[in-house]
């Protein structure tokens, strides 16, 4: 199966963006974008935390559909999913 | 009713709202929390279009790092309050309106009091906490919140309309970390002017309103891109007893008056 993984404004800077990931299993979706952040430490800490959640701020969306925290870990992505990983930002 | 003035001021854009359009943004009370980057562009552009009363609110004094974005303020305002600063500048721009500038800050006991019965409240805060103030207020008085936010070359906006659309804390259920951003003034110039686009549509009742969309402006890659938000029904703010008894889910800007010609 094949999935797209899209990071937004700083992920994207440090990651890239619509990245193709072909896979023969189905992982969950925490999973899936971690394997792809690990390639890049300073990507891996700006989207996770020390216990490799995602950390709290960060919208994860699956086929334009939010998902919880709690559902990355627990959703397996599915063949032609796109997920994306956005950071909100603050300033003003 | 308009003036000859303002006629003569308004002519060009009551070709595209009419006269009655016009009233309604004489009419309005807009609400803007924050005299910086995203406040400047707001209040000038809110005050050139003829929004009635305009009521500004900031704390800080202007200082030199400000000048970059905050085109409010001129270099030789360097020390003043932005509150003074902002009154000088949008009397000057428009003397046909009304200008109030409250110097302090927004807090959890005085937010009521200083929203008042405003038609519209516009986020343009550089911090989440006071945010999440003004998004309460909104969701308890029924008053549309026009949020953005930016960072670097990037940004986000979107329009709350309480009881319809996800809220801000819906949206944002937890706040990104507190920093000194990075900016560069047209950013803030670029979601500032999403964010008066919307409080105008809203006023005079046309056009799609940015709701229920969160809209994402990646300067750096000239792209924007939308996701759709939606409301959590377990939402602290909006999702329980607060939240207004209106279930209809309908963009007000939708429905009636289109221009007059």
């Amino acid at each position: 199966m094949t999935v797209k993984v899209r990071f937004f404004a700083r992920f994207r800077e440090l990651l890239g963006t619509d990245i193709l990931v072909e896979k023969k299993g189905t992982p969950v979706v925490l999973a899936l974008v971690k394997e792809i952040a690990q390639k890049k430490k300073d990507g891996y800490d700006a989207i996770f935390d020390e216990k490799g959640n995602f950390h709290e701020f960060v919208i994860v969306m699956r086929n334009g559909k939010r998902l919880e925290p709690a559902e990355t870990a627990t959703v397996n992505v599915a063949d032609g999913d796109e997920i994306a990983v956005f950071p909100p930002v603050a300033g003003g | 009713m308009l003036s000859e003035r303002e006629l003569d001021r308004y002519k060009r854009q009551i070709l595209l709202f009419g006269e009655e359009g016009q009233e309604k943004l004489k009419k309005a009370k807009i609400f803007i929390a924050g005299a910086g980057g995203l406040g400047s562009p707001i209040s000038i552009y809110l005050a050139v279009a003829g929004i009635g009363t305009i009521t500004i609110v900031d704390m800080d004094v202007v200082e030199r790092t400000n000048l970059n974005r905050q085109i409010l303020h001129n270099d030789r305002d360097i020390g003043k309050k932005k509150t003074v600063s902002a009154v000088e500048k949008l009397r000057e721009i428009n003397p046909d309106i009304t200008i109030k500038a409250i110097d302090t800050t927004i807090d959890e006991t005085n937010v009521a009091r200083l929203v008042g019965s405003s038609s519209g409240i516009v986020d343009a805060m550089d911090n989440f906490p006071t945010r999440y103030l003004l998004n309460e207020t909104a969701v308890k008085k029924n008053i549309p919140l026009f949020h953005g936010a930016i960072r670097g070359l990037y940004g986000q906006a979107t329009t709350v309309i309480p009881g319809v659309t996800p809220c801000l804390k819906c949206i944002f259920p937890k706040a990104p970390p507190k920093e000194v951003f990075p900016v560069v003034g047209v950013t803030p110039g670029f979601i500032g002017m999403i964010q008066a686009t919307e409080v105008i549509k809203f006023l005079i009742r046309d056009g799609r309103l940015l709701t229920g969309r969160l809209f994402i402006w990646d300067g750096l890659e000239a792209h924007a891109e939308e996701i759709c938000v939606e409301r959590d029904p377990k939402c602290p703010v909006c999702g329980g007893s607060h939240a207004p008894a209106k279930k209809v889910v309908k963009n007000p800007a939708k429905s009636p008056v289109r221009k007059k010609k």
